[in-house]
C-alpha cells in the first residue's frame, strides 16, 4: 500500500466548520485515484493534509506504511517526496522554465538531462529558456506536469489541472495527462469537479460531500452502481 | 556548554509554551484534553519559539509602561491630577475635536473634487495634496509662526497681525500638516467606487448634490475614518508643534514630568493614560467598520467618471481642492526657503553636512533593523503552525499606535535598569569598573525605532506577501526546499519592490522623528529634526528652517512614490 488516510478529520475557524469527517481511502502503487466533489466539499483540504501543507486535527496519514500525519507526528512537505500540480500552476514567475524544472531536482548531478527528459515528455522542449508569462495556458499546465514529475515522486497529486483551460485544450490534455501517468508508472491523486475527467483518467474514485465520502471504489464499478441520490445524480450529468 | 544549556532553555520555555497554550486551547473547545496536548506538541516548532521571542522583544517598551503602574505615581501626581490633568485632557479633546473637523473637510473635500470633476490642474492637484505629508507637523507650526509674525509676510501683504500661537492656530496647523491621510483614504476609495452606483441614484432622480451627501458621504465612511485615525495618532504624538505654541498636551506633559519633575513615574502614569485614550478611538475605528462587508458590495466596476461642469464651479471647486496645497505645502515651504535664504551663510557650516550624515547614517540603519524585523515577524509567523501563535505575532505591530515619548519612556526603564545591573555585576564579580553600555549609544535609539516604525513596514511587505498568495512557497515546499531556502529562492527575489517601499517609508519617518528621539538620543549623536527642534526652542527660527527644508527634501520622494503606488492599485 503506498498511501492509506485512515479517519481523518480537519475542521477549521476553531471547528465551527468541518471540512473532513472521517475520511479513509488507500491506494495502490502505479494506480490513479480521482476525488470528485463540488468546491467545498473538502477534496483540496484532503490533498493538503497528504501533501503536508495542513496539520490532521484527528486520525493518520501513511506513505509507504510510514506515518507522516497523525495527533503526534508531523513530517514536514519537503521530507514526503510527494508532487504536486497546483491549479494556478505556481510556476515561479523570476525562473526559466528550465529553472522552474530543475529547483527541485537541484542535488541530482544530471540534472540538466533530466530536465531535457520531463520536457520532452510534455512536449515542450523548445521552451526552456522562455520565462512562465510567455507561454499560453496549456503549455504552463504541461511545465508544472513537468516540474512536479522530475523529481520522480511516489505520489502525484493534481489539483484541477485543467479548471483554467478551455474545452478544446482540455480534452487534448486530459489523453496527454493519461499517457504520461502510465508510461511513468505515477501513482496519483487525480483532484476534480469534472466526472468526465475521473471516468477518463482514474482507476478508483471517491467521491466526497460536505467532507463525508459518499462512495469509494473501481471506477468502473461505481460508475455502473453509483449509490442513490447525489452520486447518481452525478453520473447521469455526463 | 553554553550551546547545551541554551539548548536546554528552548525546551524548557517550548514546553512553558505548551502548557500556556493548552489551557487556551481546552477552554476553547471541546477536543479531548489528551488530543490537545499532542497536537500542541506536534506543532510547536522553533519558528514558534523564534516567533516568540521577536513579539517578546517588540512588546517590552508597552509592557514596560503597564506593569510599571504598579509602583504607583510619583510624589507630585496629586499635585498634577488636581492643577494640570484637566488641562491635559481638555487640550487633548480640543486638538482631537477640532483635527477631526478640519482634517475631514480638507481630506475628503479634495478627494472628492479631484475624482470626479474636471477642474483645472486635476492631474497635478491629486498628487500635490500629497505633499503636506512631506512636512512634519512642527516644522508647519515653526512656519506659521513665522508667516504670522510681526514682518511676517500676512502683516506686510494684508496689514493685519493674528495670533497663531494658541489652541486654534495648532489645530489649525495640525489640520493642515496632518489632512493627507483622510485624503489619501478617501481618494482610495473613491477610485475603487463603481460608477454605476452613482448613475443608479442619479436615475432615480437624487441630485449632484443629494448623491455625495446621502450617498458617497456614508459608503466613503469607513475609508475617512481609518484616515482620521491615524490623524489622531499623530496629533497626540505632536510634541514638537504643542511646545512651540506653548499648549499642555499628555506629550507635553509626559516630557515636562521626566524632565523637569525628574519624577518617572508620574510619566508612566501619563503614558498609560494616554494609551488607553487610542486604544479607545482604536476600538471605536474596529466598531464602525465592522459591517465593511457591504461597502464593496460590487465586484466589476467602471470607475468614477469625470464630470464636466460650468466654469463658475470650476473655479469654486478649483479653489477648495488648492487651499490645502497653497496653506499646507506651498506657503510653509516658501516661508522655510525664504528663512533659508537669509540664514544658509551661518547654518550650512561643515558641522551641518557632518550632522545631516549622521542624521541620514541613523535612519538608514533604522529602516534596515526595522525591515529585517518586519520580515521576521511575517514569516516566522507564516512557518510557525500554531494558529494561536499568529494572533500573538499581531502584538508586535501596536507600537505605530503608541507616541513616540511613550514607547522612547518604555524603552528607558527596562535598559537602564539592565545596565545597572550589568554595572553591578561586573563590579562585584569581575571586579572590574565598567559604564553602561547599552544607554547613551544608538542601539537604544534604533531599538525604540524599530518598535515604533514596526507596522510601517510590516503592512506594506505583508499585503504583497498576500498577493502573490500561498502557492508559490507551497510548491517550493513540496519540491523538498526548506522554508529558509524558499525564502531566499523565492520569496525574497519576488518581495523585493515591496522591501525596498517599506525600507524608504521607515527611513523617512525616522528623519522626521523628533519626541522619541529627543529624549533617547546619545549626547553625541544628532539628527536634523533635533537640529530644527533646537534652534526653534533658542529662538532662532529662521535658523531652523535648513535642517528642517533637508527632512522636507528626503520626504517629498517616497510620497511621489506612494501616490504612483496607489494609482497603479486602483
Amino acid at each position: 500500500m503506498l498511501l492509506e488516510v485512515k479517519e481523518v478529520k480537519k475542521t477549521f475557524n476553531k471547528e465551527k466548520i468541518v471540512a473532513l469527517n472521517n475520511v479513509s481511502f488507500s491506494l495502490n502503487k502505479g494506480n490513479i485515484i480521482a476525488i470528485v466533489g463540488e468546491s467545498g466539499s473538502g477534496k483540496t483540504t484532503l490533498i493538503r493534509l497528504i501533501t503536508g501543507l495542513e496539520v490532521v486535527d484527528a486520525g493518520t496519514i501513511l506513505l509507504k506504511n510510514k506515518v507522516v500525519s497523525s495527533n503526534s507526528i508531523f513530517i514536514e512537505p519537503q521530507f514526503r517526496n510527494v508532487g504536486m500540480v497546483f491549479q494556478d500552476y505556481a510556476l515561479f514567475p523570476h525562473f526559466t522554465i528550465f529553472d522552474n524544472i530543475s529547483y527541485g531536482i537541484s542535488k541530482l548531478p544530471n540534472k540538466k538531462e533530466r530536465v531535457k527528459e520531463v520536457l520532452e515528455l510534455v512536449g515542450l522542449s523548445d521552451k526552456e529558456k522562455n520565462y512562465p508569462h510567455e507561454l499560453s495556458g496549456g503549455q504552463q499546465q504541461r511545465v508544472a506536469l513537468a516540474r512536479a514529475l522530475a523529481p520522480n515522486p511516489e505520489l502525484l497529486i493534481l489539483d484541477e489541472p485543467f479548471s483554467n483551460l478551455d474545452v478544446i485544450l482540455r480534452n487534448q490534455l486530459r489523453k496527454d495527462v493519461q499517457r504520461i501517468l502510465k508510461e511513468t508508472n505515477t501513482t496519483a491523486i487525480f483532484v476534480t469537479h469534472d466526472i468526465k475527467d475521473a471516468i477518463e483518467i482514474s482507476d478508483k474514485i471517491l467521491v466526497l460531500q460536505n467532507g463525508n465520502v459518499l462512495q469509494q471504489g473501481i471506477t468502473k464499478e461505481v460508475y455502473e452502481k453509483p449509490n442513490e441520490g447525489y452520486v447518481k445524480l452525478l453520473f447521469e450529468s455526463i | 556548554m553554553f550551546i547545551c544549556s541554551f539548548w536546554l532553555k528552548i525546551k524548557i520555555i517550548r514546553i512553558q509554551i505548551i502548557h500556556i497554550l493548552l489551557v487556551i486551547r481546552t477552554l476553547h473547545n471541546k477536543q479531548p484534553l489528551k488530543y490537545s496536548i499532542k497536537n500542541i506538541q506536534r506543532d510547536t516548532n522553533k519558528w514558534s519559539i523564534f516567533l516568540l521571542t521577536i513579539v517578546l522583544f517588540v512588546a517590552i517598551p508597552i509592557l514596560t509602561v503597564f506593569i510599571n503602574l504598579i509602583y504607583g505615581p510619583g510624589e507630585t501626581w496629586n499635585h498634577l491630577v488636581v492643577n494640570l490633568l484637566p488641562n491635559y485632557v481638555e487640550n487633548s479633546l480640543l486638538l482631537i475635536f477640532g483635527t477631526s473637523i478640519l482634517t475631514l473637510f480638507f481630506g475628503v473635500s479634495s478627494a472628492w473634487i479631484v475624482s470626479r470633476y474636471c477642474i483645472p490642474l486635476r492631474k497635478q492637484l491629486e498628487w500635490l495634496l500629497i505633499l503636506p505629508l512631506a512636512i512634519p507637523s512642527y516644522i508647519t507650526a515653526y512656519a506659521y509662526a513665522g508667516i504670522f509674525d510681526y514682518g511676517g509676510i500676512v502683516e506686510k501683504i494684508l496689514g493685519i497681525r493674528v495670533d497663531v500661537m494658541n489652541h486654534l492656530g495648532l489645530i489649525f496647523v495640525l489640520s493642515i500638516s496632518l489632512y493627507p491621510y483622510v485624503y489619501v483614504a478617501s481618494r482610495a476609495f473613491f477610485l475603487n467606487q463603481s460608477n454605476n452606483i452613482i448613475e443608479a441614484s442619479k436615475l432615480l432622480g437624487a441630485g449632484e448634490k443629494k448623491t455625495f451627501f446621502k450617498l458617497i458621504l456614508p459608503l466613503a465612511r469607513p475609508a475617512y475614518i481609518g484616515g482620521l485615525i491615524l490623524v489622531l495618532m499623530e496629533v497626540l504624538n505632536d510634541y514638537g508643534a504643542a511646545k512651540y505654541y506653548g499648549i499642555n498636551t499628555f506629550t507635553t506633559g509626559i516630557f515636562r514630568a521626566w524632565f523637569s519633575l525628574e519624577e518617572p513615574e508620574t510619566a508612566i502614569y501619563l503614558s498609560a493614560i494616554l494609551v488607553i485614550i487610542i486604544f479607545l478611538l482604536i476600538t471605536i475605528e474596529k466598531w464602525q467598520r465592522r459591517k465593511i462587508g457591504y461597502f464593496n458590495a460590487t465586484k466589476n466596476h467602471q470607475k468614477v467618471k469625470i464630470e464636466l461642469i460650468s466654469n463658475k464651479l470650476k473655479i469654486g471647486f478649483f479653489t477648495i481642492a488648492f487651499i490645502p496645497v497653497l496653506f499646507g505645502f506651498l506657503l510653509p515651504l516658501f516661508q522655510l526657503l525664504y528663512w533659508a535664504f537669509l540664514t544658509y551663510k551661518e547654518v550650512f557650516t561643515f558641522d551641518f553636512i557632518y550632522l545631516s550624515l549622521e542624521s541620514l547614517g541613523v535612519a538608514m540603519i533604522s529602516a534596515f533593523c526595522t525591515v529585517f524585523f518586519a520580515l521576521l515577524l511575517i514569516f516566522l509567523s507564516k512557518w510557525n503552525r500554531l494558529s494561536s501563535m499568529k494572533s500573538i505575532a499581531k502584538i508586535g505591530v501596536l507600537g505605530y499606535a503608541i507616541p513616540g515619548a511613550v514607547i522612547a519612556i518604555g524603552v528607558l526603564i527596562p535598559t537602564l535598569s539592565l545596565d545597572k545591573w550589568f554595572v553591578l555585576f561586573m563590579k562585584s564579580v569581575c571586579n572590574i569598573k565598567v559604564g553602561f553600555i547599552i544607554n547613551g549609544t544608538i542601539l537604544v535609539l534604533v531599538y525604540a525605532y524599530i518598535v515604533r516604525f514596526l507596522a510601517v513596514a510590516y503592512n506594506p511587505i505583508e499585503s504583497n506577501e498576500l498577493k502573490f498568495g500561498n502557492s508559490l512557497s507551497e510548491a517550493s515546499k513540496i519540491l523538498g526546499n526548506s522554508n529558509i531556502s524558499t525564502f531566499i529562492r523565492i520569496e525574497y527575489p519576488l518581495l523585493k519592490p515591496a522591501i525596498f517601499s517599506a525600507f524608504i517609508l521607515v527611513f523617512v519617518d525616522v528623519m522626521k522623528e523628533l519626541p522619541l528621539t529627543l529624549i533617547l538620543k546619545p549626547y553625541h549623536i544628532n539628527t536634523l529634526a533635533v537640529k530644527a527642534y533646537e534652534y526653534a526652542s533658542d529662538e532662532l527660527i529662521a535658523e531652523a528652517a535648513l535642517p528642517s527644508l533637508f527632512i522636507v527634501l528626503t520626504g517629498i520622494i517616497p510620497i511621489l512614490f506612494l501616490n504612483r503606488l496607489i494609482a497603479k492599485e486602483s
